[in-house]
C-alpha cells in the first residue's frame, strides 16, 4: 500500500469512524439508561440522511440548515417512539427489542414507496481537496471531522455539565434510586431517546453527500455501531468513541489492504472474542 | 377437547393433506416455504424457553443449506444423506460457539449471536471457491428419497410437510418432558434452578443444539427445494423474523411459534413483491406487540372477554375471565 | 460423617473452608478466612455490611470461583466445583432477594424444587411426561405442612406475603435434600413474630438433621439460634465464638460501632 493509499485510507477512516462514533453514542446511551439495544438505529441514519436529500438537494437550503433539521425532526421522532412504543410495553426488555425491529422493518419498508425505488444521489456540500502531509483528501470527508467534534463535545457537555445530564447518569446508576430523589424517569428516558435519535440521524446527514441513498443503508452503520459499543463496553461513552476509532481504522485501513468483506469479517470474530474473554469491553462496567 | 374444535382441526388436516391439489402449485410452494419458516420458528423456542435471547438461527439455517447443497452437488451424496449432514454439521458448529457463549448473560449473549449470523454471511460471500460467493450457488439438485427424486412442487410440498409433522412431534414431546420443564423453570428464574441443582449451562447448550439441528434441517430442505443460495438471504433481518415469528405468535404456548410463523408468512403474501409486503409486515408486528402483548395466541382468550363485556353479563367477582392467567406450565 | 484419619486429632468437620480469598479487581473482598462447620451445628456469620458474607456464601456454593484457598465438605474437596455439582453433594443456599417461580403457585414451587432435585438421568428426563408423580406431589404437601405454608398451596408467589416468600425458599431448598443448608438472611427484613417463626423452623430443621449456617444482620435471631458464630470485618475473620463470647469481644464490638450497630 503505497505512503498515499495510507494517508488517504486513515483521514478517512477517522472521519468515517466519527460518524460511527455519533451512532454509536446514541445506541451506549440508550443502553445505559434503559437496557435496550435500539434496534431501529439504522432506520433513523438512513432517515436522517434522507432529510438532507429533501431539505438541501430538492428544496436547495443550506446543508446547515438542513443538517439542523434532520438532528431535529428525528430528535422529535424520538420522543414520539418513546411515549407511543417504548412506555406502553411494560412487559419488559424482548418486547422492547421486538417492537424496536418491527419499527426497524417497517421504516425500511416503507421507504421504498416513499422515496422510490433508485438510490439517490446528495451533492456534495464542500468541493476541492486540501492537502495533508502531501496527499490529496477530499474536503467533504474532512468536514465531517470538526462537525462530528462539536456534537461529540456537546453530548459530553449535556451529560456531565447539566441537570439533565446529571439525571441520566443518577438513572444509569440507579433507577430506583433516582426516582425516588425526583427523577422523572420517563421524561428523561423520552430524552434519551431523543438525543439518541438525533445522533443518528446527524450521521446519517454527515454520510449522505457521500454515500448513494436507499432505504436499507442503515442496516451496515447498524451492525457496525453494534461492534463498536461492545468493544467499547455497552453503556459506555468513552468506550463507544474509541471502539469507533478503532473500527472506523479497520474499516477503512484494513478494508484497503485486505478488502471490505474481510475486514468486515475480522472485525466480527474479533468482536466475538471479545464478548467471550472480556465481556465488558474496554470501559464497560458490570451492570 | 370441544367437539368444535375437534372439527376444526379435522379441517385444517384435510386442507392441509390436500392443499396442493385443491388450490395449486403455487400454493404448493407458498406453503412448502411456510412450513420451512414454522420448522424455523418452532426450533428457536427451546432457547427462548432457556430465556435466552437468540438472535443467530439463520446462521444455523445458512450452515445446513450450504452443506447440504455442496455435498449433494459435488461428492453427489443423496438427499436423506446430505439433509442429515447438513443438520448434524449446523449442530456442531453450534455447539462450540454455544459453548463459550452460553455463559453470557442475556444482552451479550444476543450480540454474539447477532455478529454470528454475520460471520457466517461473510464467510459464505468470501469463499467463493467453496459457495461461489455473492454469484450464488445454483443447480442444486432437487430433494430425493431413497433414490426417487421429487421432482413435482407438490411430491416436494408433501416432503416439507412430513419434515414439520416429524419436527413438531418432536419438539412437542421434549417440550413436554421433564427436559421442558426443566428449560422452563431456567428461563423462569436460573439462579433458583442452579441452587436446586440443575446444570444450568449444560440444559442451555442443549436446547441451543437442538435449535441449530432443525435450522439445518430447515436448510437443507430449503436448499433443494429453491435450488438457488445467496449469502446475504441468511441475514440478521431473517434472524430477527424468526424471533418475532415467536413474539408475535406467543411465547406461552408451544403452538405460538406456529401460528406466528403461519400469520405473519401468509399475512404478507398477498403483497408479494411490493414494498408493501414488508409494510403490512412490520404494521402487524407492532400492533401485536403493542396490543396482544402475550402473543396472538392470547387472542381467543381476549375476544371471549370482550364478548362478555359486550353482552352485558353480569361479571360476578367470581366469574373469571377466559383469557385470564395464560398457562406457564401445560 | 466421614471416617478420622488415624494421625488426626478430631474428626474433620463437615464444612471446612482455609484461607478462602476472592479478589475482585485490586479489592479483596475475602481474605483468608477459614470457616468450619461441624455436622449438627448452626453457624451463624455476621458483620457488618460489606464485611464480605454474601460473597462468602456465593463461594461456598460454587456461585463465585475463589482466587484462592480451598473448599472441603464432608471430606472432599469441592474447590472449583460449579454449583449444580456442589448441591448434588448436599451443599444447598437460599438466596438473599427473594428467588422464586414467581408466577406459579406455591405448591407448584414446592413441586419444580422437587422435581429438579430428584436428579434422576437425562434419558428419563425426555421420556417420561412431566406430570408430577402422586410420591412428589405427597412429598410437597408434607414440606408445605412442615414449613407452615399449607394454607397458601394455590397462591401464586409473587403474592405471597414477604415473610412467606421467605419461607417458601427455605422450603424449596429443603427439597433439595441437604446436609447443610445454608440460609442467606432469612430474617432480614421481618418484624419479631416472623423471625421468631422462622427461626423456630430453622431450629426444627437441624433437630431433623441438617446442618444450618446462616447469614443475618438481625443480631437478637442470630444470638438466641445460633451455637457458634463467625464475625467478618472487611473480609477478614474478626472473631469466632459462641453468642456470649462475641457479643463481648472487643474487636466485634468495635468494628460494629464504628459503621454504625446493626439492630438488636
Amino acid at each position: 500500500m503505497t505512503f498515499e493509499l495510507l494517508i488517504q485510507s486513515m483521514v478517512y477512516g477517522l472521519s468515517i469512524g466519527s460518524t460511527y462514533i455519533l451512532m454509536a453514542l446514541g445506541l451506549t446511551l440508550m443502553f445505559g439508561m434503559m437496557h435496550i439495544i435500539n434496534f431501529a438505529h439504522g432506520a433513523i441514519y438512513m432517515l436522517g440522511a434522507y432529510v438532507i436529500y429533501y431539505v438541501f438537494d430538492q428544496w436547495g437550503a443550506a446543508y446547515f440548515v438542513a443538517f439542523l433539521l434532520s438532528m431535529l425532526l428525528l430528535g422529535a421522532f424520538g420522543f414520539v417512539v418513546e411515549r407511543v412504543i417504548y412506555r406502553p410495553i411494560k412487559g419488559g426488555i424482548e418486547p422492547t427489542l421486538v417492537a424496536l425491529l418491527a419499527l426497524t422493518t417497517f421504516l425500511q419498508a416503507a421507504g421504498y414507496p416513499v422515496f422510490g425505488p433508485l438510490d439517490k444521489d446528495v451533492p456534495s456540500v464542500f468541493e476541492g481537496t486540501r492537502q495533508i502531509l502531501g496527499v490529496a483528501i477530499s474536503v467533504e470527508r474532512l468536514m465531517i471531522l470538526p462537525i462530528a467534534g462539536v456534537l461529540v463535545l456537546g453530548l459530553y457537555l449535556f451529560i456531565n455539565k447539566t441537570k439533565m445530564g446529571a439525571a441520566m447518569r443518577a438513572i444509569e446508576q440507579d433507577k430506583e434510586a433516582a426516582a425516588l430523589q425526583g427523577v422523572n424517569v420517563n421524561v428523561v428516558n423520552a430524552l434519551a431517546f431523543a438525543v439518541g435519535f438525533a445522533l443518528a440521524a446527524a450521521s446519517g446527514a454527515l454520510m449522505a453527500p457521500i454515500l448513494k441513498l436507499d432505504p436499507m443503508m442503515g442496516e451496515q452503520p447498524l451492525l457496525k455501531a453494534f461492534i463498536i459499543i461492545t468493544l467499547g463496553g455497552l453503556g459506555s461513552i468513552p468506550g463507544a468513541i474509541l471502539g469507533g476509532l478503532i473500527l472506523g481504522f479497520i474499516d477503512s485501513v484494513g478494508a484497503t489492504a485486505v478488502g471490505v468483506e474481510q475486514a468486515f469479517l475480522m472485525s466480527f470474530l474479533f468482536i466475538i472474542l471479545l464478548l467471550l474473554f472480556k465481556p465488558n469491553g474496554l470501559f464497560g462496567h458490570e451492570a | 377437547m370441544k367437539p368444535k374444535t375437534v372439527a376444526m382441526f379435522f379441517i385444517l388436516g384435510v386442507v392441509v393433506l390436500l392443499l396442493p391439489h385443491l388450490a395449486g402449485k403455487y400454493y404448493a410452494h407458498l406453503f412448502s416455504l411456510v412450513f420451512v419458516n414454522v420448522i424455523l420458528a418452532a426450533s428457536l423456542r427451546p432457547s427462548l424457553l432457556c430465556g435466552q435471547l437468540n438472535i443467530g438461527h439463520s446462521a444455523f439455517m445458512s450452515i445446513g443449506a450450504y452443506t447440504s447443497a455442496l455435498l449433494a452437488k459435488k461428492l453427489g451424496l443423496p438427499f436423506e444423506l446430505s439433509l442429515l449432514c447438513g443438520a448434524l454439521i449446523a449442530t456442531l458448529v453450534g455447539l462450540s460457539i454455544g459453548y463459550p457463549a452460553l455463559r453470557l448473560r442475556g444482552v451479550y449473549f444476543a450480540m454474539v449471536t447477532v455478529a454470528f449470523v454475520e460471520v457466517i454471511r461473510l464467510i459464505a460471500q468470501i469463499w467463493v471457491s467453496l459457495t461461489r460467493g455473492m454469484s450464488g450457488l445454483s443447480a442444486i439438485p432437487k430433494p430425493s428419497i431413497l433414490g426417487l427424486v421429487l421432482e413435482t412442487k407438490t411430491e416436494q410440498y408433501y416432503l416439507a410437510l412430513v419434515l414439520l409433522l416429524l419436527v413438531l412431534l418432536i419438539l412437542y414431546k421434549v417440550e413436554h418432558s421433564r427436559l421442558g420443564l426443566i428449560w422452563k423453570s431456567i428461563g423462569m428464574a436460573d439462579n433458583l434452578a442452579t441452587s436446586l441443582g440443575v446444570n444450568v449451562a449444560g440444559y442451555k447448550l442443549l436446547a441451543f443444539a437442538l435449535g441449530c439441528f432443525f435450522a439445518g434441517v430447515a436448510g437443507a430442505f430449503y436448499a433443494h427445494f429453491i435450488r438457488f443460495l445467496f449469502p446475504p438471504e441468511f441475514s440478521f433481518l431473517m434472524a430477527t423474523n424468526i424471533l418475532v415469528y415467536n413474539f408475535v405468535g406467543g411465547k406461552g404456548s408451544f403452538v405460538g411459534p406456529i401460528v406466528g410463523a403461519v400469520f405473519l408468512s401468509l399475512l404478507s403474501e398477498p403483497f408479494r413483491g411490493s414494498p408493501y409486503e414488508t409494510i403490512f409486515f412490520s404494521i402487524a408486528m407492532l400492533l401485536t406487540i403493542l396490543l396482544l402483548p402475550g402473543g396472538l395466541i392470547t387472542l381467543p382468550g381476549k375476544l371471549a372477554s370482550l364478548r362478555q363485556w359486550g353482552s352485558g353479563a353480569a361479571l360476578s367477582p367470581t366469574t373469571v375471565p377466559a383469557g385470564a392467567g395464560v398457562a406457564v406450565h401445560e | 460423617m466421614s471416617n478420622p484419619e488415624a494421625h488426626r486429632e478430631k474428626p474433620m468437620a463437615l464444612l471446612e473452608a482455609h484461607h478462602l480469598t476472592k479478589h475482585f479487581g485490586g479489592l479483596a473482598a475475602v481474605n483468608r478466612v477459614d470457616i468450619t462447620v461441624e455436622e449438627g451445628e448452626i453457624v451463624g456469620l455476621i458483620g457488618p455490611n460489606g464485611a464480605g458474607k454474601t460473597t462468602c456464601f456465593n463461594l461456598l456454593s460454587g456461585f463465585l470461583p475463589p482466587t484462592a484457598g480451598t473448599i472441603t465438605f464432608n471430606g472432599e474437596d469441592i474447590t472449583g466445583l460449579r454449583p449444580h455439582q456442589i448441591v448434588a453433594r448436599g451443599l444447598v443456599r437460599t438466596f438473599q432477594l427473594t428467588t422464586l417461580f414467581q408466577d406459579m403457585t406455591v405448591l407448584e414451587n414446592v413441586l419444580l424444587g422437587l422435581h429438579l432435585t430428584s436428579r434422576r438421568g437425562l434419558g428419563q428426563a425426555l421420556w417420561h411426561r412431566h406430570a408430577f408423580p402422586h410420591d412428589e406431589i405427597a412429598r410437597s404437601h408434607e414440606v408445605l405442612e412442615f414449613t407452615g405454608l399449607a394454607s397458601h398451596a394455590e397462591q401464586l408467589a409473587k403474592n405471597l406475603p414477604h415473610g412467606h416468600q421467605r419461607t417458601l425458599g427455605i422450603a424449596m431448598a429443603l427439597a433439595a435434600r441437604p446436609r447443610l443448608l445454608m440460609l442467606d438472611e432469612p430474617v432480614t427484613g421481618m418484624n419479631f413474630e416472623e423471625s421468631q417463626r422462622i427461626m423456630g423452623l430453622v431450629q426444627t430443621i437441624r433437630d431433623r438433621g441438617t446442618t444450618i449456617l446462616l447469614v443475618e444482620h438481625n443480631m437478637r435471631a442470630v444470638m438466641s439460634t445460633c451455637e457458634r458464630i463467625v464475625v467478618l470485618s472487611f473480609g477478614q475473620k474478626l472473631a469466632e465464638g459462641t453468642a456470649a463470647e462475641v457479643s463481648t469481644n472487643r474487636d466485634v464490638i468495635a468494628a460494629y460501632l464504628g459503621t454504625g450497630s446493626a439492630h438488636a
